[in-house]
């Protein structure tokens, strides 16, 4: 829990002073840090030091990247993980050396998914390889959502029939958590990059579940058709799709901005143009009762409702879900829900 | 003078002669300052999870009474009672004719009042009351059966050419009348609402500085093994260290069959006596570790209201989703109308510690409404005992004697070492606990004070 965290800080705060003084760090060419040769450090030494640099240089989340990163070397998640005494144990060279070539990394504002190469995403963990987009927290309710509508599904009828179509899977987030929770579904992943389509398939083979899981780069602009004739009917079409409005992403801190894929993250002039696209297909490729859900920009459920509105798209708006913290309505992040209902032509 | 006095009775009874005096003036002067205990525990609790000093003093008040013991009282309780010697009580034969009675008169009440337009409620609880008793009238009808059997079969004894055969017929016959006993005295006592819940287990090191946070990682490797050895889940929810290896503050989600009713009555303040590990000299120091058990309530007998809970993460300034890559995964969960406040960054998925930290939360206002509950319960009780037994130390563990000593129940283990593995010598004792705790709840509601 977040106490030991505190306790950690103020450990930190009264040591700086002892281990700036003992160890007098060198810094090479291009600002990389050296491990100095003589030095011993122990982890909460290391971890210090490390969160003290970040600071300096103005990296974001200076103390939480030094302790994941030293906890990854380390074999653990995060530092509750560590065994007892771990706080005081004597790093090992191969050590030191790992945790400063991965520190070394991050201070050029890598984010820690892709230093470390990994993250969590609810049960599972997911390899991260720059550039596919990283998963975010928000996404973790989405498919929270989508599991509780076919639990109830469940209930009524034979899971061994329930597919699943993603559009845009990055590093399979969304499908893996959804067939590692549900045993039986199948489903299909679809990218339009290949990497995030290669990095799909290596998460799903690691988990076991690539039997499964269908992964195909597809371009749901471009392969429209062919991507109609193969998938559908499915009973859930979910999707992260990029929502972001191509004017904001240069202001993005740069983490977001020069590590991860800008495609996976620009959604066109008002940031709807995939999410278009995707409602556009969802009538021919969703069974009669399937659903679509899709993540999307705050400002977005009211340009969606409307066009669901204009147009005779087949589609019936259900839900908009917000995320659990509630916060300030400019902050929220929306969740459509909507259902396919064929034949019925909103005015 | 009076208290000193009973301390030394209540713990001279068991094995005042094997312990030095030097060592005993030590406790009698440490149970002086009880206060002190409460006060550090107190501190504690409230800089770590935000309740007010009131609310986790109830709360840690109830764990100790929930079905627990009634202060030292039981002390002099010294000896469980066979199943025959409960039965040759009068006072149980007593209850068992009230029950029958009382049956009898609901089930006339009800077959009478059936087709009757007015009453409708009475009839109801009628009813309840009937099928609330049946299961133990009925077992009460096939003890009597079962006696007239046994004397009948004696009879036939005095008979040369059955003798044999009789003789079979009636150790048949004894093992099933002992069982119907056996049923009926379990029958007699109600089942507590939360003994069949998983749990939540937090040690928290008391007074005695490193040495007692040394103990208290002891203490929760203790418990995590006797998990292992029940085949329950253990599952860390939160580890503080202290610098040289020991815990400040350790909590567990303990789930599995019957946790709840083997582990409360670890609920209560440990104490340890030995040389530290840190002690230069060689001296003996006394130090404490707290333990609270609280009930893990199902989602169907304890439900939280969605709209009383606020649910704070740490987004970077203000946009999220993709507009932002954090690795904060800290969730905090405030639930409003009682302003308990639950924290977790254990993992690095945010919807985890979201999980976790609900899981705690639901933990601590269910023992929270369970503490109401007792205490209304337990009124006229209270009344008696006032607020001793609250921080009263429940157990002792003597390295240099080699000793474990529970006090409410006056039992004492050899091989400390053993009993800390948390295997068969915890299990022994939590036995025993249980036992005593059971006979305390049927002699309370046979109105029986003569024990």
């Amino acid at each position: 829990m977040v106490f030991r965290l505190k306790s950690l800080v103020r450990f930190i705060h009264s040591r700086i002073s002892v281990t700036t003084r003992k160890v007098s760090t060198t810094c090479g060419e291009q600002g990389k840090v050296i491990p100095p040769i003589s030095a011993r450090f122990t982890v909460e030494q290391a971890l210090s030091q490390w969160a003290e640099r970040f600071q300096v240089a103005e990296v974001p989340e200076p103390q939480l990247s030094s302790q994941y990163i030293i906890s990854h070397v380390l074999g653990h998640k995060t530092l509750n993980h560590l065994e007892r005494r771990g706080l005081t144990q004597v790093l090992s060279h191969a050590h030191v050396e790992r945790i400063w070539r991965l520190c070394n990394k991050r201070l050029t504002r890598m984010p820690v998914q892709y230093v470390i190469e990994e993250w969590d995403f609810r049960d599972i963990t997911l390899k991260m390889k720059p550039p596919v987009f990283i998963p975010r927290p928000e996404t973790e309710e989405l498919v929270s959502l989508v599991l509780a509508d076919l639990e109830v599904l469940a209930a009524s009828r034979d899971m061994d029939t329930v597919r699943f179509l993603e559009v845009g899977c990055g590093s399979g987030a969304i499908s893996l958590s959804l067939l590692h929770s549900l045993k039986q579904i199948r489903g299909v992943a679809l990218d339009q990059s290949a990497q995030a389509v290669a990095l799909t398939r290596e998460n799903a083979q690691s988990l076991g579940l690539l039997d499964r899981l269908k992964v195909s780069q597809v371009d749901v602009f471009k392969d429209a058709d062919w991507l109609v004739e193969t998938c559908s009917p499915v009973e859930v079409l979910v999707s992260n799709p990029p929502y972001l409005f191509t004017e904001d992403l240069d202001s993005l801190e740069p983490e977001v901005r020069r590590f991860e894929d800008r495609a996976a993250l620009d959604g066109g002039k008002q940031g709807h143009c995939v999410i278009d696209q995707i409602l556009a297909l969802a009538p021919r490729l969703l069974t009669e009762k399937g659903r679509v859900y899709l993540e999307v920009d705050p400002r977005h459920p009211d340009i969606i409702q409307t066009r669901l509105k204009e147009r005779v798209l087949g589609l019936e708006y259900v839900k908009t879900h917000y995320d659990f913290t509630n916060s300030p309505p400019c902050q929220e992040l929306p969740f459509g829900d909507y259902t396919h209902r064929p034949g019925s032509a909103p005015g | 003078m009076n208290r000193t006095r009973s301390i030394m009775q209540l713990y001279g009874k068991c094995w005042f002669s094997r312990i030095p005096t030097r060592c005993f003036l030590s406790w009698v002067s440490d149970a002086y300052h009880v206060p002190r205990v409460q006060r550090l525990y107190h501190r504690n609790i409230y800089t770590r999870h935000h309740i007010s000093r009131h609310e986790t003093h109830s709360m840690f008040g109830h764990m100790l009474k929930l079905r627990g013991f009634h202060g030292s009282q039981s002390v002099l309780l010294s000896k469980i009672l066979s199943v025959e010697e409960m039965f040759s009580k009068p006072s149980l034969q007593e209850y068992l004719n009230k029950v029958e009675d009382e049956y009898d008169a609901s089930l006339n009440s009800v077959n009478t009042m059936e087709g009757q337009s007015h009453g409708e409620e009475e009839l109801s609880q009628k009813r309840i009351r009937v099928s609330v008793l049946r299961p133990l009238v009925q077992h009460i009808g096939d003890l009597r059966l079962k006696q007239k059997e046994l004397e009948e079969t004696e009879e036939l004894l005095k008979d040369p050419d059955l003798c044999e055969l009789a003789e079979m017929e009636r150790e048949a016959c004894q093992t099933v009348i002992q069982d119907l006993k056996q049923t009926i005295l379990s029958l007699i006592i109600p089942a507590e609402e939360s003994d069949m819940s998983d749990l939540v287990l937090e040690v928290t090191a008391g007074i005695g500085g490193q040495e007692a946070m040394l103990f208290t990682a002891e203490m929760f490797d203790m418990y995590q093994s006797f998990a292992a050895f029940q085949g329950w889940g253990f599952e860390v929810l939160e580890y503080t260290p202290s610098e040289i290896g020991g815990l400040r503050q350790g909590s567990a989600s303990i789930c599995g069959h019957l946790t709840y009713k083997k582990m409360k009555f670890e609920a209560g303040v440990h104490r340890v006596q030995r040389v530290p590990k840190t002690e230069k000299q060689g001296r003996m120091h006394t130090s404490t570790t707290t333990v609270a058990i609280l009930p893990q309530p199902t989602e169907i007998t304890f439900t939280i209201q969605s709209k009383d809970l606020r649910i704070e993460t740490k987004r970077a300034s203000g946009a999220g989703g993709q507009h932002v890559n954090t690795t904060d995964s800290a969730v905090r969960i405030v639930h409003i109308p009682t302003g308990v406040v639950s924290e977790c960054q254990q993992e690095r998925s945010q919807i985890k510690n979201k999980e976790t930290a609900m899981k705690w939360l639901r933990a601590k206002l269910y023992s929270m409404k369970l503490e109401e509950e007792t205490s209304k319960r337990y009124q006229t009780r209270k009344l008696q005992i006032g607020s001793k037994g609250r921080s009263e130390k429940i157990r002792t563990y003597n390295f240099s004697q080699d000793r474990v000593t529970d006090h409410r129940i006056g039992k004492t283990v050899h091989d400390v070492r053993g009993f800390i593995l948390g295997e068969d010598l915890l299990e022994e004792m939590s036995v025993s606990l249980q036992q005593f705790s059971e006979q305390e709840t049927l002699l309370d509601i046979l109105g029986d004070n003569d024990s």
